[in-house]
């Protein structure tokens, strides 16, 4: 098994190797990523929201349900990490500590 | 990694060069997110960078103090109902969930130096919400996973 893993590695980067030559040029104007939604994002952004920063306007305000999604994921786990490792403040882990002593 | 580290050079670095460059930095990301890279997201973890790094050199105990955990909590819930209550301010305004175009916001333009859209500060009043969110989150998560020794 140990043997054959690199083998397995090297066959995987081949085939990568080899399919990414059919893949766009960068900054290719023709590639399908570029000629469906993403020329009117460019173009008609900035008026029709009224900030230049196109990344902030996709990220606040056309996928706004997105981010508040992911700023409770977010919230989330931070509450998680409290329930899991710290079950409160630390004044109530103080208190804890002294109830078991 | 919670006792207080006693130089009088890493206290004068990091207190009077640092950390304040660096939350003057974090405010400026996080207010020009509109028109230059940056945004809510990462103004919270330039900012929890400098808390983290009070905690790592003056210590636990005076930095905790600074920012309290119980209280990066509440701020925490309080970005997270900033976010949603813009959503719903909107959606008594008449429009869909966090449709920044009917919030009534426009006032703000008289006390502003130049002319934004509702929109703008719609975004900037929920990049705010996720800032509050990101800070406190990552330094209660520092906070908690440092605790244990």
């Amino acid at each position: 098994m140990k043997l054959l893993t690199p083998f397995l590695l090297i066959l995987v980067t081949a085939l990568f190797v080899w399919v990414s030559s059919d893949l766009p040029a960068r900054g290719d104007l023709q590639a399908p990523a570029s000629v469906h939604v993403s020329p009117d994002y460019t173009v008609q952004t900035e008026e029709a929201i009224g900030i230049p920063n196109l990344v902030s306007a996709i990220l606040a305000d056309f996928r706004s349900y997105d981010t508040l999604g992911e700023t409770f994921v977010v919230f989330t786990a931070g509450i998680a990490v409290i329930l899991v490792l710290g079950a409160g403040s630390s004044a109530a882990g103080a208190a804890r500590e002294e109830d078991e002593t | 990694m919670s006792n207080r580290y006693d130089s009088v050079i890493l206290h004068f670095i990091v207190r009077i060069l640092l950390i304040p460059f660096i939350l003057i930095f974090a405010i400026y990301v996080l207010i020009h997110g509109e028109a230059s890279p940056g945004g809510g997201f990462q103004a919270g973890a330039i900012f929890a960078a400098a808390a983290l790094l009070g905690r790592l050199t003056l210590g636990q105990q005076q930095s905790s103090d600074r920012y309290p955990t119980a209280l990066l909590v509440v701020v925490a819930s309080i970005g997270l109902v900033i976010y949603a209550g813009t959503g719903v301010v909107s959606m008594f305004a008449g429009a869909n969930y966090l449709d920044y175009d009917a919030l009534p916001v426009l006032w703000f333009n008289d006390v502003a130096s130049h002319i934004r859209s509702a929109r703008a500060i719609g975004i900037f009043i929920i990049e705010i919400g996720v800032f509050l969110g990101v800070f406190s989150i990552l330094t209660v998560l520092y906070d908690h996973l440092s605790e244990r020794e």
